[in-house]
């Protein structure tokens, strides 16, 4: 397929992502939005504390393809937000060499309003990158979505797949050092899903840095070739997929259902 | 190598100034982007297009002036031309104010998604509400062409004007946004708030004809001056007096220094809030 040649800037093995002891602990409302009225009527407001990661360590090197897997609200997203630079951590360090993308980190679609090229560049430009680097990258993302016409229509008239599919080609286009890709391959077609995990494969082949949180374990076995298991904020093993996959359905007590596996 | 960044915890406070204006500075891009995307899906498929960005504010004056004539105050050419010329720059204020209160809370997807500074969204706000004010002044000078007194050189001090009630503008987008992240009714109270403001102002009379018990007005009131200067300038040709400067520069630099300090101590955690 090769879309485009994707150049080669790291060593295989050389550090990507460095994280020492990181914690993030952040308080919210029980209310899921506090408003004046709850203000004012203090009493009547909970708070809970969420310790959302605990004493994370991990590296990721350059190279290879790092499955991050555990049930809704173990840190996962957390832990990707921390790693992007969006939340700071409430103690420890992440150290980032290289320039980060997350899948829609390029904000793809945050104003359903515009159109699907003004919003690709509106978070391009967002994320730091030149107008000069997004137009030479434009068509290249645009026939990479496949969405035609589309792409200059207003994002509120996109399906769930359309707009997943723009995301994800805006996230793998722009040569990002470290990708990050949260849950999000799940709206797109067979076909569609298949060239994205061949784009993944082709990034890993050139000693790029991917980071994928999915529920789908059987892609998570394809595609990783390490997988990371978190419950509750805290890691819980490390290691080749198998095991780890392993480990993490024994956890579940779903070994035998056929429905961990299906793809997301 | 690439370079190394590095993400360590922040205590409340302030993040380091210039190295935040310098990404602001190249996300400059951005704010033009997204002022032009923002104004064209505005005015995109209407039947006047780009001609409402005049027509809308020439409509309202026309309102007001209907209201002048009713409630029975002196309705001619000289008060039209001071109320349009109050009006239409009390709306780039609060045009500024309650867009860049829904600044943030709007910007969901691209503030959990991405690392930016996030000061550049209610700045987008002050840039879109400062290009549609400006059609307004095509509209403003021919009405003050036809109707105010003749041009004088103190015409010179609008620009001087205009940029400080800028400032303004953007200090109460940033610090609109901020209350909005926090109190989500914020932007409930704002028509009422502004409406108030309105009547508040010296837009639909004169400062002059205030009652003395309402004197005070003139300085809490933050955009007065500001009313009182441009008008002045526009329907009498007269220059503002000293503390009429010392009162726009208090408001506008001291409102910036207080939302300023308000959004950057705040801003991190805004992706932990929507």
């Amino acid at each position: 397929m090769n879309l485009h040649s994707v150049s080669e800037v790291h060593q295989a093995g050389e550090r990507a992502v460095t994280i020492r002891d990181l914690d993030l602990t952040y308080i919210t409302t029980v209310e899921k939005k506090t408003t004046f009225r709850q203000a004012l009527t203090r009493t009547g407001r909970k708070t809970r504390q969420v310790r959302a990661l605990q004493g994370i360590n991990l590296e990721i090197p350059y190279g290879s393809v790092l499955g991050v897997i555990g049930s809704n609200g173990a840190g996962k997203s957390s832990l990707m937000r921390v790693i992007s630079g969006i939340i700071p951590p409430t103690s420890g360090k992440v150290e980032i060499a290289g320039k980060v993308s997350t899948l829609l980190a390029l904000g793809v679609g945050f104003n359903p309003r515009l159109t699907g090229r003004e919003n690709v560049i509106l978070g391009g430009l967002a994320a730091g990158l030149s107008r000069a680097e997004i137009e030479s990258q434009f068509e290249e993302i645009a026939s990479f979505a496949e969405i035609g016409d589309a792409i200059d229509s207003p994002m509120k008239t996109y399906s769930s797949g359309m707009y997943s599919r723009l995301a994800f080609a805006v996230s793998v286009v722009v040569e990002p050092d470290i990708l990050i890709i949260d849950e999000a391959l799940s709206t797109g077609d067979a076909k569609f899903k298949k060239k994205c995990l061949e784009r993944i494969k082709s990034l890993r082949s050139h000693n790029r840095a991917i980071i994928i949180v999915s529920h789908a374990l059987a892609t998570i076995n394809d595609i990783c070739n390490d997988v990371l298991w978190l419950n509750q904020g805290k890691i819980m093993m490390r290691g080749e997929p198998g095991p780890v996959i392993a480990a993490y359905k024994e956890s579940l007590q779903v070994a035998t259902s056929p429905s961990a596996d299906e793809d997301v | 190598m690439a370079q190394v960044q590095v993400y360590q915890p922040f205590r409340r406070g302030l993040p380091k100034v210039l190295p935040y204006f310098a990404q602001v500075w190249r996300r400059r891009s951005f704010v033009a982007e997204y002022s032009r995307s923002e104004l064209r899906a505005q005015n995109f498929g209407s039947l006047f297009g780009q001609l409402w960005l005049v027509l809308n504010p020439l409509l309202l004056a026309l309102v007001y002036f209907i209201l002048i004539i009713v409630i029975g105050g002196d309705a001619d050419g000289r008060r039209f031309a001071h109320l349009t010329a109050g009006l239409f720059l009390f709306y780039l204020v609060t045009n500024s104010l309650t867009m860049g209160a829904k600044s943030i809370t709007s910007g969901g997807k691209l503030i959990l998604n991405s690392a930016f500074p996030r000061f550049v969204l209610p700045l987008s706000a002050t840039v879109i509400s400062f290009f549609k004010f400006l059609p307004t002044l095509v509209v403003l000078g021919v009405i003050s062409a036809v109707l105010a007194s003749p041009v004088s050189i103190n015409l010179l001090f609008l620009p001087l004007i205009l940029a400080l009630t800028l400032l303004l503008s953007l200090a109460l987008a940033l610090l609109f946004a901020t209350l909005n992240v926090y109190f989500r009714d914020t932007k409930n109270f704002l028509p009422y708030l502004t409406r108030a403001w309105l009547y508040l102002s010296p837009v639909l009379y004169e400062s002059s004809s205030l009652s003395p018990s309402l004197a005070p007005l003139k300085v809490i009131n933050p955009l007065a001056a500001f009313i009182d200067a441009w008008s002045g300038i526009i329907v009498n040709g007269s220059a503002p007096r000293a503390n009429a400067w010392l009162l726009m520069i208090g408001w506008s630099v001291g409102l910036m220094l207080i939302s300023l300090y308000l959004f950057l101590s705040r801003e991190r955690e805004f992706a932990l809030r929507i």
